[in-house]
């Protein structure tokens, strides 16, 4: 089932999701992806440039970000665009929350434009490995 | 980095979309692979970029970079069995400070030619000039 246009208002919040970041996360998603870089392998190299240690790709956050969007649309496929700046780190041992917020709906094309975030709390506050970025979603 | 660099079409990557690749990346995000996780575009981009990061006349220090920005179209989601080819184009080079600015656009295209996916790709050099 999709998400339908009519039952979509603008202001809607989707439903977040939440994943423990792993160090077995990154390195998987190191092999599967392919994207090698020593910032996501050797903490000695991340504290090197300035890193508590590893941090996870920001395609692996990205692809959170994606999963929370397709679970609300119900259909992958649905998914027509997404802008995302990486403006924090995400850490081994961090909760990453995906969430996202419907700021236009356009009734000719049955489309939205989705506000999209990732949150971390970290050191007592809230920090945003991604924001000001957003989704275009195609509604049934 | 290389200014002169800047609208650089590099030669397309074949990239088969296989069932091995999509599960490995499937189940690194945690993903069903009931389906091509959208973000699975990134894998052939990145088969592509590599052209990019290891080309010696751009001076690229890839440990240097973190990840600014992405921004995926798919025209339609990505398939098992698709043949794709990955072109990268350095779309701009920029300075600021310490700090360097890469931007590369990456079309994926089907078997028949058509466009699948687009990506583009801002990469941020951390303090390029002192190592």
């Amino acid at each position: 089932m999709t998400t339908r246009f009519e039952d979509v208002a603008v202001g809607d919040e989707i439903p977040g999701l939440s994943k423990v970041v792993t160090r077995e996360d990154v390195k998987r998603y190191a092999d599967a992806s392919g994207d090698q870089n020593p910032l996501h392998q050797d903490d000695g190299f991340a504290r090197s440039v300035g890193f508590p240690g590893i941090i996870a790709h920001g395609m692996f956050t990205m692809a959170h970000l994606t999963s929370c969007v397709t679970a609300w649309l119900g259909d992958p496929g649905s998914l027509k665009r997404m802008r995302v700046q990486f403006r924090s780190v995400v850490l081994v041992g961090d909760t990453m929350v995906a969430g996202g917020r419907v700021k236009a709906l356009d009734p000719s094309t049955r489309r939205a434009v989705l506000d999209v975030w990732v949150a971390v709390e970290r050191g007592g506050g809230t920090e945003f490995p991604i924001k000001r970025s957003e989704a275009e979603v195609q509604l049934a | 980095m290389n200014q002169d660099l800047i609208g650089k079409r590099y030669p397309p990557v074949p990239f088969p979309v296989t069932a091995e690749r999509v599960r490995a990346f499937a189940e690194a995000i945690g993903d069903s692979d009931e389906h091509v996780p959208p973000t699975f575009a990134t894998v052939p981009e990145i088969a592509s970029l590599d052209q990019i990061i290891g080309d010696p006349d751009l001076n690229l220090d890839y440990s240097r970079v973190v990840h600014g920005e992405q921004e995926f179209e798919w025209n339609r989601p990505l398939a098992l069995g698709d043949e794709l080819m990955a072109e990268c184009t350095i779309a701009s080079i920029r300075a600021r400070g310490s700090l360097e600015w890469l931007v590369v656009e990456t079309e994926l295209r089907d078997a028949a030619g058509e466009l699948v996916v687009r990506t583009i790709d801002t990469l941020i050099v951390r303090g390029g000039d002192s190592g």
